[in-house]
Order: C-alpha cells, then sequence, then structure tokens
C-alpha cells in the first residue's frame, strides 16, 4: 500500500476528458516518476492531485480521503512545486519561502525552516532580501522547491523542474530531488527528460493520451528498447552518468 | 496662504487615500472596480450622522467614527455575502462583479434616496475651537485630525499589508491567485479580509467627507470618482501609487479651487486621468513583473 493510492481517476476540460481513469501508487519514501511526450497529460495528473482542475476518481492519501481543495490538500502534506517554477515575482525570495510555510501554525519553526533551505540553496540565502522577479530562471526553480519544503511536505510533486534550464542546471535540480529523496519524502515526479527521470525513480509510469501505458521500475524502463525508442531519444542503452 | 493651501489640500488628499486605497485594495484581489464602494461611503456617511446628531448623551467624535468603521465592515462583508460570493462559486467572468457592483451603487443611493430625501445634512461641529493657530496659519482642527487619522491609518495598512501573514497571504494572492492556492491560502479568507479593510476606510472616509461636506445620497459615488481617479492615475492595483496619487490630487483641487474655482477643477481632475491613461497608461508605479521562462 502507497501512500497515495489513485484509482481510476479522470479530469475534464470543458467536457473533453483529458484523463481516462489512471491508477496510480506511489510508494512511501521513494521517487515516482511520470513520463511521456507533450500534450499526454503529464502535468495534469500532477494538477488534478493537488486539486487545482477538477477531478473525479479515489485518491487515498495516507489511509485518508484526499480532501478536494487545494488549500486543505497542503494542510495534509501534498505539495506541488509549479510548472515554469511560478515564484510570486514583486515579492523577495524570503517572502516566497514564508508564503510556503503559510500552513505552519508554528511562527516559532519558520526561522528554523527558512535557515534548513538556506543550508540547501546557499544561492537563496544571498539573495534573500532580493525582488524574486529578478533571479534566474535556475535560481527561480531552486526557489520554487525550497518554498514547497517549507511546508514539511508529506509528498512531493514536481511538474517539469527542468523545463528551460540550461544543462548544467537540469543536473543541479536533479541532484537536488535526488537529495530531498534521500531525507525521506515520497516524490512524484513529472517530466521530459525522460532518461534522467528513469535514473533517479524507483517506479515509473510512462503515460500516452491520459493513459497509462507501463508501469516498471526505472531501471527496466531505461533497458526497455520500444521506450529508449519513443521518449529517450536513441536505441542504444544510456548511462545515468 | 499658501502653505495653509498646501495643508488643507494634504489634509483632502489624505480622505482621498483612504478612498483610493479601499478601492485599489479590491482591484489587487478580484481585478474589478468596485464602485459599490461609492454607495458604501455615502451610507457610512449617513450611519456617522445619525451616530453622531441623535445618540445622547452626543458621542465623543472617535467613538462615531470607530462606530461607523465597524458598520462600514458589516456593510462591506454584508454585500460580498450577498452579491459577490455568488459569482465566485459560480466562477463566473469578472465583467459579472463590475455589473454587480454598479448595480449594488445604485441601489444603495436609491435606497438613502427614499429614506432621506436628496437634501443636504449638515453635520453637527464637533470641535470646541474651530481652527488651530499653528505658527502664524490659521489651520481648521477638522482637517489636522482627518490628515492625522488618515495617516495612521494607513500606516497601520501598510503594516499589516507587509508585516503579517495575513498580509503576505493578500499580496501573494494579488500576484497570482492559483500559485497561493498551492501554498494553502484559502481565498474565501483572503477576500473577507480585503473586504473588511475596504469597509472600515469606507467607513472612516465616509464620516470624514460627510463632515467636510454635507451628507446627501449621490456624496460617496462623487467621491469615489475621486478615489477611481486617483487609483488609475497611481496604476490600478498599486496601493503606494493611489496614495501618492490621492495626495497629489487633493492638493491639486484645493489650489485650483482656490484659483480657478470648483467647475474648472472638475474638468481639471478628469484631464489629468485622461492624460496618464494617454501618457502612462500603467500609473505612476504601475508596473507588472513579467515571468521568466
Amino acid at each position: 500500500m502507497g501512500i497515495l493510492e489513485v484509482t481510476d481517476l479522470r479530469v475534464w476540460y470543458d467536457g473533453l476528458e483529458a484523463i481516462h481513469g489512471i491508477d496510480l501508487s506511489l510508494p512511501e519514501g521513494e521517487i515516482t516518476a511520470v513520463i511521456g511526450s507533450n500534450g499526454a497529460g503529464k502535468s495534469t495528473i500532477i494538477k488534478a492531485i493537488s486539486g487545482m482542475v477538477k477531478r473525479s476518481g479515489k485518491l487515498i492519501f495516507q489511509n485518508r480521503d484526499l480532501p478536494e481543495k487545494s488549500n486543505e490538500i497542503v494542510r495534509r502534506g501534498v505539495v506541488q512545486v509549479p510548472e515554469g517554477r511560478k515564484v510570486f515575482a514583486g515579492l523577495t525570495v524570503e517572502e516566497n519561502l514564508r508564503l510556503g510555510a503559510y500552513t505552519n501554525s508554528h511562527p516559532k519553526e519558520i526561522p528554523e525552516l527558512l535557515e534548513k533551505q538556506y543550508e540547501t540553496f546557499p544561492r537563496l540565502k544571498e539573495r534573500r532580501n532580493q525582488d524574486s522577479g529578478t533571479l534566474s530562471g535556475g535560481e527561480q526553480q531552486m526557489l520554487a522547491i525550497a518554498r514547497a519544503l517549507m511546508a514539511k511536505p508529506l509528498l512531493l510533486m514536481l511538474d517539469e523542474p527542468s523545463l528551460g534550464l540550461a544543462p548544467i542546471l537540469v543536473s543541479e535540480v536533479f541532484n537536488n530531488i535526488v537529495q530531498i529523496g534521500q531525507s525521506g519524502t515520497t516524490i512524484l515526479l513529472v517530466e521530459q527528460n525522460a532518461r534522467k527521470s528513469l535514473c533517479i525513480c524507483s517506479k515509473a509510469y510512462v503515460i500516452e493520451n491520459g493513459r497509462i501505458v507501463i508501469e516498471d521500475t526505472g531501471e527496466n524502463l531505461l533497458n526497455n528498447k520500444e521506450i529508449a525508442n519513443a521518449y529517450l531519444g536513441s536505441s542504444k542503452r544510456l548511462s545515468c552518468n | 496662504m499658501v502653505l495653509q493651501l498646501i495643508i488643507n489640500g494634504i489634509s483632502l488628499g489624505a480622505v482621498y487615500t483612504l478612498i483610493a486605497v479601499g478601492f485599489a485594495i479590491v482591484f489587487t484581489i478580484l481585478r474589478f472596480s468596485n464602485f459599490a464602494h461609492g454607495g458604501m461611503i455615502s451610507a457610512c456617511a449617513f450611519i456617522g450622522y445619525f451616530f453622531q446628531r441623535y445618540v445622547k448623551p452626543t458621542p465623543p467624535f472617535a467613538l462615531t467614527v470607530i462606530f461607523t468603521a465597524v458598520c462600514g465592515i458589516i456593510l462591506a462583508l454584508a454585500i460580498d455575502f450577498f452579491a459577490y460570493q455568488r459569482i465566485r462559486i459560480n466562477k463566473s467572468p469578472s465583467i459579472y462583479y463590475f455589473l454587480v457592483s454598479l448595480t449594488v451603487a445604485i441601489l444603495i443611493e436609491q435606497i438613502l434616496i427614499v429614506f432621506f430625501g436628496t437634501n443636504m445634512y449638515g453635520y453637527p461641529a464637533v470641535f470646541e475651537t474651530q481652527t488651530m493657530q499653528i505658527g502664524s496659519f490659521r489651520i481648521k482642527t477638522m482637517n489636522l485630525v482627518i490628515l492625522a487619522v488618515s495617516l495612521s491609518l494607513l500606516f497601520a495598512l501598510m503594516i499589516l499589508l507587509n508585516k503579517t501573514k495575513i498580509g503576505l497571504a493578500i499580496r501573494a494572492v494579488a500576484i497570482d491567485p492559483n500559485t497561493s492556492r498551492l501554498m494553502g491560502i484559502n481565498s474565501n479568507v483572503v477576500i473577507t479580509t480585503v473586504f473588511a479593510i475596504a469597509g472600515l476606510l469606507a467607513g472612516v472616509s465616509g464620516v470624514f467627507i460627510g463632515m467636510q461636506y454635507s451628507v446627501y445620497p449621490s456624496l460617496g459615488p462623487t467621491m469615489m470618482l475621486k478615489g477611481f481617479i486617483a487609483s488609475v492615475v497611481g496604476g490600478m492595483g498599486s496601493l503606494g501609487g493611489a496614495i501618492i496619487a490621492a495626495l497629489f490630487l487633493g492638493l491639486i483641487e484645493i489650489i485650483s479651487t482656490y484659483f480657478l474655482g470648483a467647475t474648472t477643477t472638475t474638468i481639471i481632475m478628469f484631464a489629468i486621468m485622461l492624460g496618464f491613461l494617454f501618457i502612462r497608461p500603467q500609473g505612476i508605479s504601475g508596473k507588472f513583473a513579467e515571468d521568466k521562462v
């Protein structure tokens, strides 16, 4: 039994069904990846879990129903890092982080949480009083992740964290994700960078046109010829390093 | 003489800032021009008038202001509950907000006319000394009180917005309502708080302009127009810009009324707004941060 069990998840956009009844099971404390091409419905899954789009289906988080309202979902410890960072431009880096801890009702914990994020992302500490809109794309992604961590998530969902980042920053972001995973947080990773995702996840789903077509371990999928052809851009076996 | 005009102008401008901020803060969150704000100001001006005039023993002025502010908050929350909430629940387009706010403004004005006619009611004098001697200047006590209360209120509001958790949430929702939901912010709490702030400001400004001029049903809408101009000139949705613009408008109004007369002044006010819309449509401080891809 995973920390989050999703059964028959369906999502509609303007009356059109975009996700056609998918089942997911996220093992606790591990990284699960969802890969697939553009428009397959990867991001929609995350948006549905965090209550940003209307959904139907059964979502059981830690043996209890997951609420429907996004603000209540965050309170249960299910936190999303949205696609395109979505930092609050106009607010400082530190204010962004404080917003991440909005659901935390113990003000005394905030300085400690801040310090923890600054330790993981030292660059954010240097820029703590800077307008977050002036950060580079990579720094904004760090901020978006740190902001989500401020909520002390039990399940962290990342929507395309490597989108639009320079290759060196992509590696840095993935290293961060592995680090967060090692600290015991369950992670759901939705990515276009299939190879890197498969390398760091323990379990992966391949999604096509709103349906899950394959479910396997990351390693098996890396060695799967069809997957390699379709998503990894080469039929040769690719190493993770 | 000039300094006296300036102080009167700033004092008038201070009331305009209360109106403009009450108007703008709703705009920052819900992205519509809340014309019902003018109706609330009229209603509060009447509430303050009757409280001050007919409650015996005559209450101290401070109590009248507080009582009216509380009534303003209740009124604003009631308008939100009965008129606006349904628009949010049904996820209707923002134009509905605009139409409903106009409807509420007209409704309040007409109800006031039904009960009190279009007569003007003058506030009783509340200060024993009507003028104060500062150096060689003679300044109306009322103007000084208005200036002091308005500035303290604005200061308190800035503290609320910049130093408290709910203030941070309000600013976040103003920037990006969807991402705010991902932070666990309940938009209903933010919207209720914003309407409470708008109601409080309408209450206080209603009493002040009721005393400055006299009380009549279309007082609020007339004054709201000044707040609206200040919001546009300051940059829609920018509280700082609205404050600066409102202070300047107050100054310009007093000086221009003195030298050119009241009719010309109204033309000048609108000319300023149109000028800004032509030259700098984003207003004094209006700048929208761009997303980095």
